[in-house]
C-alpha cells in the first residue's frame, strides 16, 4: 500500500514538474507584447492607413480585455513610412534589429517592394495583409498572403457576377496601371470569357486622369452591356458620373473591382453610385456579436462611416499572430529570436480553422484556401448583399 | 554595423550624389529634373541586364552610367542653353515619359516592379559592404570632382552664367557647350545613382522615382546652399535623418515642415546655409591653423 | 464622325480647365513678376474651403462662393510679401527662387488638405454647384452645363483681363509696379496700395476659377492641383509666358490632343502623345509659340 501511495505521488509529481517547466519553457518573457505595424499613416493615402491602424488597435484592445496574449498585453506601433521606400527601409532595418518577433505591413506596394527583403534576409515574419498574393508570394515564408491568387480568386467571382446578368454579353473594363491592377483585370478577362460573354479592348485610365469625358465616349463607342473598373476609387466614381450623364442606366452592370471598395467611392460617388455592384471580401450585413461590436466601435469613431472593406484586415492579422504565440513555444525570450521568429512565420503559414472577424478560413503554405467573396449592390452608400461566391 | 545605419548611410549617399547632380547645373540656374528619369531608365535597364541577361553588376553599372551619360549628352543638344523653365519642363516631362514607358513594359515588370535583384558577392553582408563601399567611394571621387569644377575657369564660368548670361556671353564663354558639359555630368551621375538606388532595395518599382525625389533633391539644395557643394553634404543627412527621430505626432506633418524650411531659408537666406562665405572663412581658418603647426 | 465631335467637345472641356487655370498663372506673372508654379495648388485650396463653408451653412451657394474668393485672395495677400522678398534678394525675375518658393508652398497646401479636411478624402460639391445635367445630348455627343460656363467665363476672362491690362489705365499701373517698382513709384502710381489691388484682383479670379472647377469637375482631392500644375505650367511656356491670347490657344488645343489622343489611343501612351508634342515644341521654340510677354 505504502509503495503504491508513493508511486502515485511520484508519477503525481513527475507530472507536475513536467507541466511546470514545461510552462515555464513557453510562458511569456516579455511584458508586453510589441507589435510594430508599417503603415502609410502620412501621404496621398494617409486616409486608408488610419482605418488600418484602426482596425490593428481595436484588436489589440479587445485582446488585452480578454487577458492578453500568454497573459501580456499587446501593444500594436504605428510606424509611419509615409509611402516613402526610404523611410520604409530604414524603419523596418530598426524593427529588424530591436528584436521584434513579428510585424505587420507594410503598406503599400513600393514599401513592401523596399522594406520586405530585409525581413526575409532576416528571417521575420511581417504580415502584409492587404497586397494581392503576386506581391506576396516574392517574401514567401516570411509573409503570408491574404488573398488566393488572383487569377484563379476572380476569374469565378466575375463569372459570377456575369451569370447574375445572362443578358450581358459584352464587357469592357476601366483599368488603370498600378500595381497588380492590369494583373487583376487579366483575370476578370479569363473569367468572363469562360462563360462566353465577350471583352472588349480595355479602356486604360492614366493615373494623372482629371476629365473622364474622353475615356467613357472610348468605352461607349464600343457598345458594352456591361462595365468592370479597376482603377482608383475615386476615379470610378467620376467615370460613373460620366456615364451617367452620357445616358446609361444600367447600373446592375457595372461592377467595381475589391479596391474600389473605398471611402472615395462613397465621398465622390454618392447617390450617384446607386444600383452599381461591387465585389469583396467582408459582409458588412453579417449579424455577429464580434462584428456587429467592431462596426459600431468604428462608426462611433467615423462620423457614423461605415467599416471599409480593408479595416479588418490588420484586426484580423494581429489575431492571427496571437493564436500564432499561444499556440507554439514562443516566449519574446531575446536568446530565442531567430527560433521564435522562425516559428511564428511556420505556424502562421499553415494555420488551420482561423477564426476571422467574418468566417473561418485555413492558410495551405501561406495561401488562404476557403476565403469567401461577395457581391454586393450599393444603395445609398451601404451594400446590400446580392450573392456569396464560395471557391 | 547595424541594419539600420547601413541603410540610413546607403541613401543619405544617393540623396547626396543626386542632390549633386542637380546642384552642378545649377551653377548656371538649370534645374534639371530630368536625373530623376535617368535614374529610372538606367536602374531598370541595369536590373533587367543583371536578372534577365545574368550581366555581371559591375557591367551593369558601367552602362547604367553611360546609359545616363549618353541621354544628357542628346538631350543637352537641345536644352544645353535653354532659358531655366524650359529645362524644368523639359525634366518633368521626362519624368512621366519614362513612367509611362517602363508602366507598359512586362519585361521589366510593367507596374508590378522588379523583384528579387541578387545580392551582389553572394551573401547580404558582402552586398551591403559592397554597395556602401562604391556609393562613399562616389561620393569622394564626385566630390572632389565638383570640388576641382567650382575651383576652376568652368567653375566661374558657371558662376558668371548664374548672376548675368548677357555678360557671361560677352565674356567669351560658350554657354551652350557648359550646359552640354555640365547636364551630361549631371545625368551620367544620376544614371549611375538609379542603379546603386534599387540594389540598395534589391527591388525596383515605379514609384521609387517620382516627383517626391526631386522634391527631397531640391530642398536639400536649397535649404543647405546651391552655392557650393557643402550645403549639400550637411543638408542630406540632416533632412534624411532628423524626422526619422521626430514622435510620430510631429512626423506626420515631415511635409509641411520640409515646405516651411524651404520658404524660410529662401526668405531668410536665399542661398542656403552653407554659402560660399562661410566655406570661405572655413578654408581661411583651416589655413592659418595648418600655417601655426607648421610654424610651431 | 460622332465620336471624332464627341472627343472635341471633351477636349474644349478638359481644355477649359487649363485656360482658366494657365489664366490666373499668367495673370500673377504679369501684374506680380511671379511664377506660381503651385497656383493651381492654391485654386484646390479655394475649391476647399468653398466646400467648408457649404458644409456648415447647410450648401448656401453664396457664402461658399464668397468664401472660396475671400480665401483665395488672403492666400495671395500672405504669399505676396514672401515672393517679393525672395525676388528682392536677387534684384530682378529670378524664375527659379520664384518658381522653387510656389513648389514649397505647394507642398504645404497639399499636405495640408490631405491631413486637415475630410480626413484626407476627396469631396464632393452639391448639385447645387457640380453641373452634370446635359443641356445636349445626341448620341455620344454630351455638353454638359458646367462644361458651357467654365468654357465660357474662360473665354470672358482672358478677354476681360486682357482688356484691363493692355487697354485701360488701372492695367497698366499693374503692369509698371511689376515690371519696374521704382519707376513706377516715379511717375506717382501708388506702389502699396496698386499692389494690393493687383493681388487682390488675381485673388478674385482664383476664386471663380475654384467654383468654375467645382461646377466642372464636381469634386476635388489633395491632389488634383498637382495633377494638373505641370501641365498648367507647360501650357504658359509653350504659349508664351505672360501671353493671355496664346494661353487660351495651347490650353484648348493641348485639351483637344489629350482627349482625342485618349479616345484613339491607348490611354496611358495618350499621355506620353500630349508631353512628347510638349517638349518638342518647348525644345523648337523656348520662348513660346506666340512669345514671352516678359
Amino acid at each position: 500500500m505504502k509503495k503504491a501511495k508513493f508511486v502515485v505521488v511520484a508519477a503525481m509529481a513527475l507530472v507536475f514538474l513536467t507541466t511546470g517547466f514545461g510552462f515555464a519553457q513557453t510562458q511569456a518573457q516579455v511584458k508586453e507584447w510589441r507589435v510594430p505595424f508599417l503603415n502609410c499613416l502620412t501621404g496621398a493615402i494617409a486616409s486608408i492607413g488610419e482605418y488600418l491602424q484602426w482596425g490593428a488597435e481595436r484588436a489589440a484592445l479587445e485582446i488585452n480585455q480578454a487577458g492578453g496574449i500568454k497573459g501580456k498585453p499587446v501593444k500594436v506601433i504605428g510606424v509611419d513610412t509615409a509611402l516613402d521606400p526610404q523611410k520604409g527601409s530604414v524603419e523596418m532595418a530598426r524593427i529588424v534589429e530591436e528584436g521584434t518577433l513579428v510585424a505587420m505591413g507594410p503598406v503599400p506596394e513600393p514599401v513592401i517592394m523596399a522594406a520586405m527583403p530585409i525581413a526575409v534576409e532576416n528571417g521575420m515574419a511581417s504580415v502584409t495583409a492587404t497586397t494581392s498574393y503576386e506581391y506576396a508570394v516574392k517574401f514567401f515564408p516570411w509573409t503570408v498572403s491574404w488573398f488566393p491568387p488572383t487569377e484563379q480568386r476572380l476569374g469565378e467571382l466575375v463569372a459570377a457576377w456575369a451569370g447574375l446578368h445572362p443578358d450581358m454579353k459584352s464587357v469592357i473594363q476601366f483599368v488603370e496601371p498600378y500595381g497588380p491592377w492590369p494583373g487583376m483585370a487579366e483575370a476578370h478577362v479569363k473569367g468572363l470569357t469562360s462563360v462566353g460573354v465577350k471583352v472588349m479592348p480595355k479602356v486604360d485610365v492614366p493615373s494623372d486622369a482629371v476629365t473622364f469625358g474622353p475615356l467613357v465616349v472610348k468605352a461607349l463607342e464600343q457598345k458594352p452591356d456591361g462595365i468592370v473598373f479597376v482603377c482608383n476609387a475615386e476615379k470610378i466614381a467620376k467615370i460613373i458620373r460620366e456615364l451617367k450623364s452620357r445616358g446609361w442606366t444600367k447600373m446592375d452592370r457595372l461592377l467595381v473591382f475589391s479596391s474600389g471598395d473605398a471611402p472615395e467611392l462613397y465621398a465622390t460617388g454618392g447617390a450617384d453610385i446607386n444600383g452599381v455592384e461591387i465585389y469583396n471580401y467582408i459582409n458588412p450585413n453579417l449579424d455577429t456579436p464580434r462584428w456587429n461590436a467592431f462596426k459600431e466601435a468604428y462608426m462611433k469613431a467615423h462620423n457614423g462611416n461605415q467599416p471599409p472593406s480593408l479595416s479588418t484586415n490588420y484586426y484580423d492579422a494581429l489575431y492571427m499572430i496571437k493564436r500564432s504565440i499561444e499556440s507554439t513555444a514562443v516566449t519574446g525570450d531575446p536568446k530565442k529570436f531567430k527560433e521564435e521568429r522562425k516559428m511564428i512565420a511556420e505556424y502562421m503559414a499553415n494555420m488551420k480553422d482561423f477564426h476571422g472577424i467574418m468566417f473561418n478560413w485555413d492558410m495551405k503554405n501561406g495561401v488562404p484556401t476557403n476565403k469567401p467573396t461577395f457581391i454586393f449592390s450599393i444603395q445609398e452608400g451601404k451594400k446590400k448583399l446580392v450573392k456569396e461566391v464560395k471557391p | 554595423m547595424s541594419l539600420a545605419l547601413y541603410y540610413y548611410l546607403s541613401i543619405t549617399a544617393v540623396n547626396i550624389l543626386m542632390s549633386w547632380a542637380l546642384y552642378v547645373p545649377y551653377r548656371m540656374a538649370h534645374l534639371h529634373f530630368i536625373t530623376v528619369a535617368n535614374m529610372a531608365i538606367s536602374g531598370y535597364t541595369a536590373g533587367y541586364l543583371v536578372m534577365a541577361l545574368n550581366v555581371p553588376f559591375s557591367l551593369a553599372l558601367a552602362i547604367g552610367f553611360l546609359l545616363g551619360g549618353v541621354i544628357g549628352y542628346l538631350v543637352s543638344l537641345f536644352i544645353g542653353d535653354a532659358p531655366t523653365f524650359a529645362v524644368v519642363i523639359v525634366g518633368f516631362t521626362f519624368i512621366y515619359i519614362t513612367r509611362t514607358v517602363i508602366e507598359n513594359m512586362p519585361s521589366v515588370g510593367g507596374t508590378m516592379g522588379m523583384f528579387g535583384l541578387p545580392n551582389i558577392g553572394g551573401s547580404p553582408s558582402v552586398h551591403r559592404f559592397v554597395i556602401l563601399g562604391i556609393l562613399y567611394g562616389l561620393v569622394v571621387l564626385v566630390g572632389f570632382l565638383i570640388h576641382r569644377f567650382d575651383h576652376c575657369s568652368l567653375g566661374r564660368a558657371a558662376s558668371a552664367v548664374f548672376v548675368d548670361k548677357d555678360l557671361a556671353v560677352s565674356l567669351g564663354i560658350d554657354i551652350r557647350k557648359l550646359g552640354i558639359l555640365l547636364q551630361t555630368f549631371s545625368c551620367t551621375l544620376a544614371g549611375g545613382c538609379g542603379v546603386l538606388y534599387g540594389f540598395i532595395y534589391r527591388s525596383f518599382h515605379l514609384d521609387f522615382f517620382t516627383f517626391h525625389l526631386v522634391g527631397i533633391t531640391m530642398t536639400i539644395i536649397f535649404v543647405g546652399g546651391y552655392s557650393t557643394m557643402w550645403g549639400t553634404v550637411l543638408a542630406a543627412p540632416l533632412l534624411y535623418g532628423i524626422p526619422l527621430l521626430f514622435p510620430p505626432e510631429i512626423a506626420s506633418w515631415r511635409i509641411v515642415i520640409y515646405g516651411a524650411l524651404l520658404i524660410l531659408v529662401l526668405v531668410l537666406k536665399p542661398e542656403g546655409f552653407i554659402t560660399r562665405r562661410s566655406v570661405y572663412c572655413v578654408e581661411g581658418f583651416l589655413s592659418r591653423a595648418q600655417k601655426k603647426l607648421n610654424n610651431s | 464622325m460622332q465620336v471624332l465631335i464627341a472627343q472635341i467637345i471633351n477636349g474644349l472641356s478638359l481644355g477649359s480647365i487649363y485656360v482658366l487655370l494657365v489664366t490666373g498663372f499668367n495673370l500673377l506673372l504679369l501684374v506680380a513678376m511671379i511664377i506660381h508654379f503651385s497656383y493651381p495648388q492654391v485654386v484646390v485650396f479655394s475649391m476647399y474651403i468653398t466646400w467648408v463653408v457649404l458644409q456648415l451653412t447647410g450648401n448656401n451657394v453664396l457664402l461658399g462662393v464668397l468664401a472660396g474668393v475671400g480665401s483665395s485672395i488672403l492666400l495671395n495677400l500672405i504669399s505676396a510679401p514672401l515672393f517679393q522678398k525672395v525676388m528682392k534678394n536677387r534684384g530682378e525675375v529670378d524664375i527659379n527662387s520664384t518658381m522653387v518658393l510656389s513648389l514649397a508652398m505647394g507642398m504645404i497646401i497639399t499636405d495640408v488638405l490631405s491631413h486637415s479636411f475630410n480626413r484626407g478624402l476627396p469631396i464632393a460639391f452639391p448639385d447645387q454647384i457640380s453641373q452634370s445635367t446635359p443641356v445636349l445630348r445626341i448620341g455620344l455627343i454630351t455638353i454638359l452645363s458646367g462644361q458651357v460656363w467654365s468654357l465660357g467665363v474662360g473665354v470672358v476672362a482672358v478677354t476681360g483681363f486682357f482688356l484691363l491690362l493692355y487697354k485701360t489705365r488701372a492695367g497698366r499701373a499693374f503692369r509698371a509696379i511689376a515690371e519696374d517698382p521704382s519707376g513706377a513709384r516715379l511717375v506717382g502710381i501708388p506702389l502699396l496700395k496698386t499692389g494690393l489691388e493687383s493681388y487682390a484682383l488675381t485673388g478674385v479670379l482664383g476664386g471663380i476659377i475654384a467654383l468654375l472647377l467645382a461646377t466642372l469637375l464636381g469634386s476635388a482631392s489633395p491632389g488634383l492641383g498637382e495633377q494638373v500644375a505641370l501641365k498648367v505650367l507647360a501650357v504658359s511656356i509653350i504659349a508664351g509666358l505672360g501671353h493671355l491670347a496664346g494661353g487660351l490657344v495651347v490650353g484648348l488645343l493641348l485639351g483637344i490632343l489629350e482627349a482625342v489622343a485618349q479616345g484613339y489611343i491607348s490611354g496611358t501612351w495618350s499621355n506620353v502623345i500630349a508631353f512628347v508634342v510638349m517638349l518638342g515644341v518647348i525644345l523648337m521654340k523656348p520662348s513660346g509659340l506666340f512669345g514671352t510677354k516678359l
